[in-house]
């Protein structure tokens, strides 16, 4: 309870900060609307030549692209300004103000940031997603909500984990910055069904960069592809990063030097 | 009773390290030489409940890493600390619930709300109770006299007014122990008395034990009664102010006044000053009496006063000693 409070009352001061700047939201809007707009334009191209891509119909892959979006935006809203700023602080030495607080270190690191505005990418992807499963004319039973449900937390705590074992390397390497634009990069890929690509991209999306969990499994949920087995081993992956990212950090804070004076 | 207790305390650091230019630069992508620097390197001292207490050093000392240490943020290489009797790397919330850490040129407010939503995010934290909160908030505002500052965005004020709703925030927990490392750097002098006589002020009303880092010999002077000396790593000196003069000057100052010029004064000892028929002389310490009596016994002497070189002088003195390893 004491994360949730925590994480709440960062959450009040990143809105706060947030609505200082009015003019963010506008070009947020706008920046989310020419995405949606040119994914909704190549989904279009690619349909006119084919039925399925990779064994997706339309609606699948517009279902896909929402939860893409979604995860995007809950990345940007929350996983990755938090992340960045961790890299900041290492590398100026603010680091020493979050560490020298009476609270749990990793969560303390983990929530300081909200950006307000990246909610547009949030709404965007549920309304896409909405619209998807309206067009699949399948009702989204509640074993299918409860399963998109848990591959979402699922796949959102794997990216967590991943980002916070990248960013932990700060306390060694210092300067991590390319490394997360190379997950950019990566994330992209997740548009598309990890089975469309070769094995070992699809491999490395799963395990190495956990885009697959994070984007096609849930999407698999509201489409209904999703297996019992594949859930299970989502939580299962969640959980072993989870774990892992946590050691690793300890790990790591052991070996912060804090810049000097 | 002791505050803080340091026991043979040590941290090193592998730092990488070339040659200049092109060529070392690209040898150094594949085959890194690191090189270990030992930042503290094993002291030992003792602080009781309420003292203030300076800690000087020139730049890479030590001191801050110390400081770092002490506050929870560092993990030692070698040795202990013991504060408030806990075990500081541990980061016990027991621990960190007492002890404060404000740092001249960081913050650690929110840029762009006012400070008083900063402090609100400090009570959540700490899980201070909103009552006592206030009233310690309120009480530390009124001190301070920042007033209305603390409902300026923090990126609008300025940074003497910033390092005091720092001083605020820090403050609000009520901490036994605070860790002060060079609060008052860059500050204009009028915003640095102030922050003196707050710190001042503060040990004396709540009996909190303060550690101190500054260059500003003013600060030293003005707040701490003990100072400990680290250089290089070491532990130089730790005791009262005014024995480290008397420990590391080896001269002393003869100002004399007479009611007639007077003759040239270097046979008595190193001319430093004249001002008029005032006349400023360096001596060494051991000739310092001979000197005294042989000037009242030559010379119409109207006034003679005998002084220990200015603090600043002996701290350079002390700094610009070369690496005894």
């Amino acid at each position: 309870m004491a994360i949730v409070r925590l994480w709440w009352n960062y959450v009040r001061v990143g809105v706060l900060g947030e609505v200082q700047y009015r003019v963010n939201f506008l070009v947020q809007l706008l920046q989310s609307a020419i995405a949606l707009a040119t994914g909704l334009i190549v989904l279009a191209l690619i349909f006119s030549y084919t039925q399925t891509l990779g064994g997706w119909t339309g609606p699948e892959l517009l279902a896909l692209m929402g939860v893409h979006t979604l995860v995007g935006g809950l990345i940007h809203m929350s996983i990755q300004p938090n992340m960045e700023r961790l890299m900041q602080d290492v590398q100026n030495g603010t680091l020493d103000y979050a560490l020298i607080k009476p609270a749990d270190s990793q969560a303390l690191v983990s929530v300081r940031e909200f950006r307000l505005w990246q909610g547009v990418d949030v709404a965007i992807g549920a309304i896409v997603i909405g619209v998807a499963v309206f067009q699949l004319r399948e009702a989204l039973g509640w074993e299918q909500a409860l399963g998109f449900g848990l591959a979402l937390l699922c796949g959102a705590g794997m990216i967590y984990a991943f980002w916070l074992i990248l960013t932990t390397g700060a306390f060694w390497w210092v300067r991590m910055e390319n490394l997360l634009e190379l997950w950019q990069g990566l994330y992209s890929a997740g548009r598309a069904p990890v089975g469309i690509y070769p094995d070992w991209l699809r491999y490395g999306l799963t395990f190495l960069v956990p885009v697959a969990f994070a984007v096609t499994v849930p999407a698999e949920a509201v489409t209904g592809r999703l297996t019992l087995e594949t859930l299970a081993g989502a939580v299962a992956l969640a959980a072993a990063l989870l774990i892992g990212a946590r050691w690793f950090w300890f790990f790591g804070l052991k070996h912060y030097s804090g810049a000097s004076a | 009773m002791t505050v803080i207790q340091v026991e043979q305390l040590s941290k090193s650091y592998f730092v990488p390290e070339r040659e200049a230019g092109l060529g070392a630069a690209l040898k150094s992508l594949v085959r890194r030489k690191n090189r270990e620097v030992k930042a503290v390197d094993a002291i030992s001292f003792e602080i009781g409940p309420g003292e203030v207490v300076g800690f000087l050093g020139p730049n890479g000392a030590g001191k801050t890493t110390t400081l770092k240490m002490l506050s929870g943020l560092l993990y030692p290489t070698g040795g202990a600390a013991r504060v408030l009797g806990h075990t500081p790397e541990k980061r016990e919330r027991g621990f960190l619930t007492q002890v404060t850490l404000v740092m001249g040129n960081r913050s650690q407010l929110q840029w762009d709300i006012p400070a008083l939503d900063s402090y609100d995010l400090q009570r959540a934290i700490y899980g201070l109770d909103p009552a006592g909160y206030r009233r310690t908030r309120d009480e530390l505002i009124e001190l301070m006299q920042v007033g209305d500052l603390v409902r300026k965005p923090v990126r609008n004020l300025s940074l003497g007014e910033r390092m005091k709703v720092e001083f605020i925030g820090a403050l609000l927990h009520n901490p036994k122990v605070i860790f002060l490392d060079e609060p008052t750097l860059g500050l204009d002098v009028t915003m640095q008395r102030r922050l003196r006589e707050f710190v001042a002020g503060y040990n004396a009303r709540t009996g909190a034990t303060v550690l101190l880092t500054s260059h500003y010999m003013a600060d030293v002077e003005a707040l701490c009664k003990r100072v400990i000396v680290i250089h290089h790593g070491t532990l130089l000196y730790d005791g009262d102010l005014a024995g480290l003069s008397a420990r590391f000057a080896s001269y002393k100052t003869i100002s004399a006044s007479f009611d007639q010029t007077p003759p040239a004064l270097d046979g008595y000892g190193e001319v430093v000053a004249t001002d008029g028929l005032r006349v400023t002389l360096r001596v060494p310490k051991a000739e310092t009496s001979r000197a005294t009596a042989r000037l009242l016994t030559d010379l119409a002497v109207v006034d003679l006063t005998v002084e220990d070189p200015p603090i600043d002088d002996v701290i350079e003195k002390v700094f610009s000693s070369p690496v005894v390893k």
